[in-house]
């Protein structure tokens, strides 16, 4: 099976004669029995469908155009005309590219008007008094598979409001992915960090950098971030407070400085002051790059392509293990928001229910992309997520089963160990830790001076939220 | 025999200018129309040369697809997009026109030297970025009640068409000398009549520049398209194919190219008819 969602071809979308006089009837039945009670029905998540006029009206939704085009299509075409049909809401869908996510929420905040539902890729903590609580529904999914991954529930849970500002539907692991023939032929591991210091420069003698960004993207964020957590340069604690510059953190956030310098120094050269999301992508697709850090979307890229020879070298890891640890960031976050002006708030709750409790389609059809938020919306969970990816057939075969064991062990929020909060979106919204790491590696300033400085910005923007009442 | 020769000769300079910049000028052109019909597995492999279908051959259409081709039109929104962009680029020009004509006569005629000065800070009004200005328009949409229509757009762009319109063809109608309205006031004709009969024609390159220049922006713009427009068929060219067109990290190349040369083809086509009407429009008032 080389495609994951050739699993769901039993489970066509499309209905048969029985299955639709069958469901026709429940409808028939449902509008009957409650089309005049709808202020009894509402609430109730059970299993009937058509609940009749339970819920009513549209429902406005606006998320990220993923980058696998044919999930898109199903959502829109099938998952959401179903769910519309089923719940008699009139759903309409937009995508947009990612890119554009927080400037599109801020025109809609600033006019109180737009979707009921907004997907971000990132937790979206600095919208919180926009949006509606969601502590209800959170409960809801909890109640019926068991706990959020812990990397969802830091990303949208504030402790200091107790309130999940987000509903946290996936999430995509960050692996390596890196070309086995390159690293074999210049005999380059990547089990640690200090394996990349070293390998860089042979891998660029022969012709095959690797790529790790330091630019204003999401990519080089990621990434970076995470290089912090593995040298231990934690930019907050457990309680949120700002720590970057206190004893083991600094020590830990100037070795990751100081590694990342000579990286790019004997490794790689200044295009990754420029890059954009795609430009890892780019570099791997076109044969020049020997390893990357990103979701997978090079690798799937490399299969759709028709390039055996790329797709079939183009293997994945987890993340290099640091001094510290070896802990990588989600790569994307995807955190639904209900406005607090939103028109159906009623709909979109439900909708978010109904699309947890079934993720495993959803699952599939993103090719392994979205793991879900609840690993138990998956029956039996990380168990079954291991056998899904395990069945899937591009060569090397099996190797997105190390997806699981990195979402497993390796994956955790962007602010870790503490909360996704404000001071975090801001930090990661405007882009500062790429910016320290380029402007370290180009040697305008020296790491420890480099540490110092954010950790003052850090404190600043913290100052700014905690005054808010957001941290 | 040595007529063609000299003939040549004396061209020879002009074209050893020439060439040069219109082989660099249609080289993107080129670009795009090869990279939209080039398979995946040509376009990523970065051995391959380029400028041509691998593998190379003479019939060389059997290295290309048009897969990408049909992809966009036939999986994507991109004819809506087309006429979406054709109905707010026409509309819009007409709004254009109904003011800026009268406003840069006014500042050319009626106003003397304080014309000079309004028409500049006219002109300063376009400079004011979209950028700084989609958020305070946001509310005012919404209280319209236009979000996701291209009411939106057809409202929002000429704060841009129209200052610079105006700013143009106030340098246009300067250079239109005023004995040609007194001649025609003294035969009899209304100022309205004298504008419509003698000036506007006479104006007719200026006025084809501001039509040409007023589509191009709206064509082109992207900030106001992609905030106010939200659903994927109701979106103009320039924010449905980036959207469609780049999911995540992923681009996908061909379908980019073609839905970028279809348009710029007719813009260029459309340029082109007027060309010399277009350059004397831009430098009508230069000499002044």
């Amino acid at each position: 099976m080389s495609d994951p969602t050739s699993e769901l071809d039993g489970h066509s979308s499309e209905l048969s004669r029985s299955e639709l006089l069958k469901r026709g009837g429940a409808a028939a039945f449902a509008v009957t029995m409650f089309g005049a009670l709808p202020d009894k029905s509402l609430g109730f998540y059970g299993p009937l469908r058509y609940q009749g006029k339970q819920l009513s009206g549209e429902l406005k939704i606006l998320q990220w155009a993923h980058f696998v085009p044919s999930y898109d299509q199903w959502l829109d075409s099938t998952y959401v005309k179903r769910w519309g049909e089923q719940n008699d809401v009139e759903v309409k869908i937009d995508h947009i590219n990612n890119a554009l996510l927080f400037s599109t929420a801020s025109s809609e905040v600033a006019a109180q008007s737009g979707h009921d539902l907004f997907q971000f890729i990132s937790p979206p903590s600095s919208f919180q008094k926009q949006v509606l609580p969601l502590n209800d529904i959170v409960q809801e999914v909890s109640k019926k598979v068991g706990p959020m991954s812990r990397v969802g529930r830091r990303s949208t849970y504030n402790p200091r409001t107790k309130a999940f500002f987000g509903f946290p539907d996936n999430y995509a692991p960050d692996p390596v992915q890196y070309r086995r023939s390159f690293l074999a032929e210049a005999d380059v591991n990547l089990k640690t960090w200090e394996d990349v210091r070293k390998g860089a420069p042979k891998l660029k003698r022969a012709g095959h950098p690797v790529g790790l960004g330091m630019s204003n993207e999401i990519d080089s964020n990621m990434m970076l971030i995470s290089l912090l957590y593995c040298f231990g340069g934690f930019l907050q604690d457990e309680e949120n407070r700002i720590v970057l510059n206190n004893g083991s953190n600094r020590k830990g956030a100037i070795e990751a400085l100081e590694l990342m310098r000579d990286i790019f120094r004997n490794g790689m050269s200044d295009e990754v002051f420029a890059w954009t999301a795609a430009s890892n992508n780019q570099a791997f697709l076109a044969g020049r790059l020997s390893m990357s850090l990103n979701a997978i979307s090079i690798a799937r890229s490399a299969e759709n392509s028709g390039n055996t020879g790329l797709s079939d070298d183009t293997w994945l890891a987890s993340i290099p293990r640091g001094p510290v640890t070896r802990l990588g960031n989600e790569h994307v976050m995807g955190v639904y928001v209900i406005w607090k002006f939103a028109k159906n708030k009623e709909a979109a709750k439900k909708f978010l229910i109904d699309q947890q409790l079934g993720y495993r389609e959803h699952f599939v059809r993103s090719q392994y992309y979205n793991f879900p938020a609840w690993t138990g919306a998956i029956k039996g969970g990380f168990k079954t997520i291991r056998a899904m990816t395990k069945q899937d057939t591009h060569k090397p075969r099996g190797k997105y089963t190390i997806l699981t064991t990195i979402a497993e062990k390796y994956t955790t929020n962007v602010g870790h160990p503490g909360n996704s909060n404000a001071v975090i979106d801001e930090i990661f919204n405007r882009y500062l830790i790429p910016q320290m790491f380029a402007q370290v590696a180009q040697g305008k300033i020296a790491p420890a001076d480099a540490v110092r400085d954010l950790d003052r910005e850090a404190k600043t923007i913290f100052r700014k939220w905690r005054a808010a009442g957001l941290v | 025999m040595n007529q063609p020769l000299q003939g040549v000769r004396r061209k020879l300079p002009t074209y050893l200018v020439v060439v040069p910049f219109a082989v660099v000028l249609a080289f993107p052109f080129y670009w795009m129309l090869v990279t939209m019909f080039k398979e995946d597995l040509d376009l990523y492999n970065a051995e391959n040369v380029p400028y041509v279908f691998n593998p190379l051959q003479w019939r060389f259409w059997e290295s290309a697809t048009t897969k990408h081709v049909e992809f966009l039109f036939e999986d994507t929104q991109y004819p809506n997009w087309i006429v979406n962009t054709a109905i707010v680029g026409i509309v819009v020009v007409a709004i254009t026109l109904l003011f800026a004509l009268p406003a840069g006569y006014a500042l050319a005629r009626l106003s003397g030297s304080w014309g000079q000065t309004a028409g500049i800070g006219i002109f300063l009004v376009y400079l004011i970025p979209p950028t700084l200005l989609f958020l305070p328009l946001s509310p005012v949409i919404a209280r319209l009640g236009l979000q996701n229509s291209l009411l939106a757009l057809i409202l929002v762009y000429p704060s841009f068409t129209i200052p610079f319109a105006t700013w143009l063809l106030m340098g246009f109608f300067k250079t239109i000398p005023q004995e040609l309205e007194d001649a025609a006031l003294v035969d009899g004709c209304s100022r309205i009549q004298a504008l419509l009969r003698i000036v506007f024609p006479v104006s007719l390159p200026g006025i084809l520049t501001v039509v040409i220049f007023a589509f191009s922006l709206c064509v082109n713009e992207f900030i106001y398209a992609f905030t106010f427009i939200s659903s994927t068929e109701n979106r103009t060219i320039s924010s449905g194919v980036p959207n469609e067109l780049i999911r995540g990290d992923v681009f996908f190349w061909q379908s980019l190219m073609a839905a970028t040369l279809i348009p710029s083809i007719v813009l260029a086509l459309l340029y082109n008819s007027f060309l010399d009407r277009f350059i004397k429009g831009f430098t009508g008032g230069a000499f002044r």
